[in-house]
């Protein structure tokens, strides 16, 4: 029982023809809340595979996987949502903000699936932007931000719900140095203190001393990794 | 409703550019159906707003004034039939009017001649002078829009091709039969008129195309059993038998109803498309935990905002079409109407909206996390 995020001896396979593709393999993995580790690999190497499982977007084939002590392999599709909004924070890649949203709508509107928007919501939604430095963009479309500040935006959404669980995917894949930089330690910094059991995936080596423990995916196994 | 707003105030050029399609639609829609109203009170409004349950025409006549053949007479039996309140006869022929009065004198006004009993109730009400009495019968009263060909109070016109001459002595309003002005004159003076040619009423005492009938309880099996060679019929149906009448609402419904049918292709495919291009977004939704339903109502509020606007809009640009339309133009609008059309075209739009939620529900939230676009 954890609050974090644990896999146990998940695998997911594919049928292809008569074949069986495996995607990932055994993966036995545990997050506790305040920790940040990172997954590297080459493509192909079922990154997307784990993290669509750790996201409650894919089902796995074999194991069990638990978010914040819930166990949801044998949850409904509907159920997922529920998990997905209210337990896991996504981090995706810069462009997938909602394009007709301001950047405080791109938050609220995460309130507004669960619901009525409270003055609370929405101070907390302010509050958390301005600690990403994004006070001045407030009422900016996504059109109008730097790929740096659409990434600060995406994790501020990835924030608002209080989820136990945050998924970063590849989350500084166009961004220059600097601002990859920016953006990670932004992430490892809101991860520390509000205690979230953090899981980023990248091929970016450069990044990894932001994280406590680096993970190996190949060929669908992952290995703890000693860089 | 959230969702649906900001995209709608954010992207407003290509959400005007779709209003324009659907209020072109409703606009055209409320004009064809204006026109269709209108076509069909100009046909038909002197048996419209007749206080008449029943129509009692000749046996075989197909519902029509002009192919029926009765006699007055009948009229007495009738009224004391189960059910029936009232019966009197009536009789229409179609004419042509010369005004005496007018120096030029040579423009010539199609009318049609309704004989009836002064004082029954098939008299309409009088809005300008007297109503008709049996001892004048050359004393008539005349649909209003003989105004506009020039007729006043007191005006004599001559029939062409006849020796009767018709006086005016009241008007009446919305009376119009067979596209042209109903002229009231009593009974005896239309018999006068429609039969001048002897034998021309084929022998029948007191003739006169059908016996209008009050009661509306009255069972028309019963009054064609109790009298050989009468049809009875609703008021209704005998609209219908009008010649051209069906053929007339039946060009205008036709119409109507594909255009209807073409619109909610139309704005499907739009709204088809519009969803289409945001499946990326939708993705990205779910994947952070939008339900369906979220998603569902936001594509449908967005439709329905924009049904509502388009149609208020086409509705006010319909009654701003109607109102500069040239007088003899037979437009009419019924509220009643327009309310039926407005709600169909809601229906038909969010209708059409529905192929989009489908394909809302077949996406995958796994999309967002595709690698980069």
């Amino acid at each position: 029982m954890s609050n974090g995020l644990s896999l146990s001896n998940v695998s997911k396979y594919y049928n292809e023809g008569p074949n069986r593709i495996t995607a990932i393999e055994e993966v036995t993995l545990s997050v506790e809340p305040g920790e940040f580790i990172a997954v590297i690999g080459p493509s192909g190497s079922g990154k997307s595979t784990f993290l669509s499982i750790a996201g409650a977007l894919l089902k796995v084939s074999n194991g069990q996987v638990e978010i914040n002590g819930q166990n949801i392999t044998e949850l409904s599709d509907n159920q997922l949502s529920d998990i997905r909004l209210n337990e896991i924070g996504f981090i995706m890649q810069a462009s997938n903000l909602v394009p007709y949203l301001n950047v405080l709508d791109q938050l609220l509107v995460v309130k507004r699936m669960t619901g009525k928007v409270s003055s609370e919501d929405k101070e907390y939604a302010v509050k958390l932007l301005k600690g990403l430095g994004l006070e001045s963009k407030l009422k900016s479309y996504p059109d109008q931000l730097s790929g740096g500040e659409k990434q600060r935006v995406a994790i501020a959404r990835a924030f608002i719900n209080n989820p136990s669980v945050i998924l970063a995917d590849e989350p500084t894949a166009s961004l220059d140095t600097k601002r990859a930089h920016e953006v990670v330690s932004l992430i490892a910094q809101e991860v520390k203190t509000r205690k979230k059991a953090a899981v980023m995936v990248t091929h970016d080596e450069r990044l990894l001393t932001y994280c406590d423990k680096v993970y190996r995916m190949e060929d669908g196994k992952l290995t703890v990794s000693n860089i | 409703m959230f969702l649906a707003w900001k995209e709608l105030m954010h992207s407003k050029t290509k959400f005007t550019m779709l209003a324009v399609i659907f209020i072109l639609i409703s606009w055209l829609v409320f004009l064809l159906s204006g026109l269709g109203n209108g076509l069909s009170t100009l046909a038909a409004s002197t048996f419209k707003n007749m206080q008449a349950d029943y129509v009692v025409f000749q046996q075989g006549s197909k519902n029509s004034m002009g192919k029926s053949l009765i006699s007055g007479d009948l009229s007495e039996q009738i009224v004391l039939m189960d059910d029936v309140t009232a019966a009197s006869p009536m009789g229409i022929s179609m004419a042509s009017a010369v005004n005496e009065n007018d120096a030029v004198g040579e423009d010539k006004v199609d009318i049609a001649i309704v004989g009836i009993i002064p004082g029954s109730f098939l008299q309409p009400n009088v809005i300008e002078g007297e109503g008709l009495t049996a001892d004048q019968p050359t004393h008539v009263i005349v649909n209003d829009t003989l105004k506009d060909a020039g007729y006043k109070l007191g005006d004599t016109f001559k029939l062409d091709g006849s020796t009767e001459s018709l006086t005016i002595i009241g008007f009446v309003k919305d009376q119009t039969y067979n596209h042209v002005a109903s002229v009231f004159t009593p009974i005896s003076e239309w018999q006068k008129i429609a039969f001048a040619a002897p034998g021309s009423d084929k022998g029948i005492v007191d003739p006169v195309n059908a016996i209008m009938l009050q009661g509306s309880k009255i069972d028309p099996e019963n009054i064609n059993q109790q009298l050989t060679g009468t049809d009875t019929v609703t008021r209704q149906a005998a609209v219908q038998g009008m010649p051209g009448y069906k053929e007339e609402n039946g060009t205008i419904l036709m119409m109507l109803a594909f255009l209807l049918a073409i619109s909610a292709f139309v704005l499907g495919v739009f709204f088809y498309v519009m969803t289409l291009q945001k499946s990326n977004q939708f993705g990205i939704m779910k994947a952070i935990g939008a339900k369906n339903k979220f998603l569902y109502k936001a594509v449908i509020s967005q439709v329905f905002i924009l049904s509502v606007i388009s149609i208020v809009i086409g509705i006010l640009l319909t009654y701003g079409t109607a109102a500069i339309m040239p007088k003899e133009m037979p437009f009419a609008l019924d509220t009643t109407m327009m309310i039926a059309y407005s709600i169909a075209l809601l229906i038909i739009s969010i209708l059409s909206s529905l192929v989009s939620v489908r394909m809302i529900a077949k996406i995958d939230p796994l999309k967002a996390l595709g690698r980069v676009e």
